[in-house]
């Protein structure tokens, strides 16, 4: 009896988990599209108006962000008014939190199936590069090493530290906001 | 590797060896068909190579009901309505495509459209649109390397808007796949030499990069060592059959490999290059493969060495220290193109190509950042990377 009330808890909480991380993910990347150069040229080859959303299989939490012009992205919380042109789409929570909690990376989670793209593969392939280096961006080195494939080599400590804290800043500034709206 | 976790997927049923084009009429008959529609290309026509298939059939009193042969090099979606049309206004009940990557495309896509209806591929494009089997559906393949029997996806261009269409479904891959070594033995060196080393990079690719696992890792190992024992046999001899079988067998085994744990950025560049130069896609994968390799080795390094095994042989893997196998087997695949380059002038450069010019090379690399191949590569490749391979492949 016990053990069937406390497995559904557990199960809430990873739900919980992912959709807070879906927030700070589309939050954070409007925050990194403003303060870095590369991901700014990633995403400026993206038409302008682009929607770019993450989910979970079939209809659990996600995040839509957009292509406002000029690499810069701006985050829609959880739903936009037209239909999304690029989805990523966890097959179920459990593969959702694997990522998330960065015990898999993005890269190895789209090797092992466990994530479906609906959209052109050239802008997934894209959008890959830019939450490898949003990853890259907010996560101390050691998790980070296990988030992305390949830790970049142009990231420096001061600039990732600066980075990192304006993100941060931005990610917090944000969730303020929204919490005042 | 923990926390690891894979998907393996092929219900193709492979009907390879001698005679094996005899087992067509048996084969069709399990499936209720009657009615049977060839496409195939204006090449494998010249080259004798319908003869076989269509004897094969009517001496089991099986008629072959249509034949298209004009499937051009690059299909389109115009070719695909028009083969539809005949196939419908003949009453024809299943497909065989004889020939290579874009007859079999072609052949695919044109299944779609006889078994959901419509004339309009292009609506059924993306990943996931199709939800049931289609016709019955046979691959005979005229060349030994691109895989296209096995896997589940089919490019079809749309001249009109001058985009790729790509098609990906469990259900476009053929029923059966007919590998029977008549087929690949009039294939001329330079082909044979250029298909096979494709088959070659599909298997290396498989085994090295991000998607491996234990069951693609079991058919490209085998693939690579039938390749690296009968490749030179059948460019020495073009008329081996027994080396012929082995090569396409190794097509078909790569291509099982790859279809489940994909390919990196060899491919990535070769489908840029093919795109921006037209040089044909083996030529790329021979151009690039070594090059890659060497870019990706210091995370490659495990599975690159054990490669050696097939790529050199016991021997060879014996007597080279297990630190040194990852570059023994890059230099065996350097033999290789050396050897080919002796017998067919099969280019080892981007320069020997004559077709690409040095001005080209960052119009490649950006095209390449984009191809959905790279995704997998086991480095992840910024734009000066691709540049830097491009670079040492040039000369
Ligand atoms: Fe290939």
């Amino acid at each position: 009896m016990i053990n069937r009330l406390i497995t559904p808890m557990a199960l809430q909480a990873r739900g919980l988990y992912v959709e807070l991380m879906f927030q700070v993910m589309g939050r954070a990347l409007q925050a990194v599209s403003e303060v870095d150069r590369d991901v700014r040229s990633e995403v400026s080859a993206l038409p302008e108006g682009f929607l770019f959303e993450m989910m979970v299989m079939p209809d659990g939490s996600r995040f839509i962000v957009e292509h406002i012009g000029n690499g810069h992205l701006h985050y829609h919380g959880d739903n936009a008014s037209r239909p999304v042109d690029l989805s990523i789409q966890f097959k179920h929570v459990a593969h959702a939190f694997l990522v998330l909690s960065f015990q898999e990376k993005t890269s190895v989670a789209f090797a092992n199936d466990r994530m479906l793209v609906d959209g052109d593969i050239s802008y997934a392939v894209r959008m890959t590069r830019v939450l490898n280096r949003l990853e890259a961006f907010i996560l101390p080195r050691l998790i980070a090493k296990r988030a992305v494939k390949e830790y970049p080599a142009n990231l420096n400590l001061p600039k990732k530290v600066l980075s990192a804290a304006r993100i941060y800043l931005k990610v917090a500034n944000h969730f303020v906001a929204t919490v005042r709206a | 590797m923990k926390n690891s976790y894979y998907e393996f997927f092929c219900p193709v049923k492979v009907i390879a060896g001698k005679a094996a084009l005899e087992h067509i009429p048996y084969e069709l008959t399990g499936l209720a068909a009657k009615r049977p529609m060839i496409i195939t290309d204006k090449g494998v026509r010249a080259a004798g190579l319908l003869e076989p298939v269509i004897s094969a059939c009517e001496e089991s009193g099986l008629d072959i009901i249509a034949i298209y042969d004009d499937v051009p090099p690059d299909s389109s979606v115009g070719v695909v309505k028009d083969i539809a049309g005949i196939y419908r206004s003949e009453k024809c009940d299943s497909i065989i495509a004889v020939g290579g990557g874009s007859a079999i495309d072609t052949a695919k896509a044109v299944n779609i459209l006889v078994s959901e209806g419509g004339d309009d591929i292009s609506v059924y494009v993306g990943a996931g649109v199709l939800k049931r089997p289609l016709k019955p559906f046979f691959v005979v393949p005229t060349t030994a390397g691109t895989g296209s029997e096995v896997t589940a996806v089919a490019v079809i261009s749309d001249p009109a808007k001058s985009v790729k269409l790509p098609f990906t479904s469990s259900f476009l891959l053929p029923n059966a796949a007919i590998i029977d070594p008549r087929m690949t033995l009039t294939l001329p060196p330079h082909i044979t030499a250029a298909t096979a080393m494709d088959a070659l990079t599909h298997a290396t690719e498989a085994f090295t990069c991000m998607a491996k696992n234990p069951l693609s890792d079991a058919f490209a190992t085998a693939a690579i060592k039938k390749v690296s024992t009968s490749l030179l046999t059948v460019m020495d001899n073009p008329k081996d059959a027994e080396a012929r079988l082995e090569l396409a067998q190794a097509s078909t085994m790569a291509g099982i490999a790859f279809s489940n744990s994909m390919v990196g950025l060899v491919h990535a560049l070769g489908h840029a290059t093919g795109a921006l130069c037209h040089l044909p896609h083996g030529l790329c994968m021979s151009l690039y493969l070594p090059y890659v390799l060497e870019y990706n080795l210091e995370s490659i390094r495990g599975p690159l060495g054990e490669l050696l095994l097939y790529l050199d042989g016991p021997e060879a893997y014996a007597t080279t220290p297990a630190d040194r196998r990852a570059e023994a087997s890059i230099s065996a695949i350097r033999s290789l193109r050396d050897a080919l380059y002796k017998h067919c002038k099969l280019p080892r450069t981007l320069k020997e190509t004559g077709k690409v010019t040095e001005t080209q090379l960052d119009r490649i690399a950006s095209i390449a950042l984009d191809d959905g191949s790279i995704m997998f590569n086991p480095r992840e490749v910024t734009l000066a990377d691709a540049k830097a391979v491009l670079k040492r492949a040039w000369a």
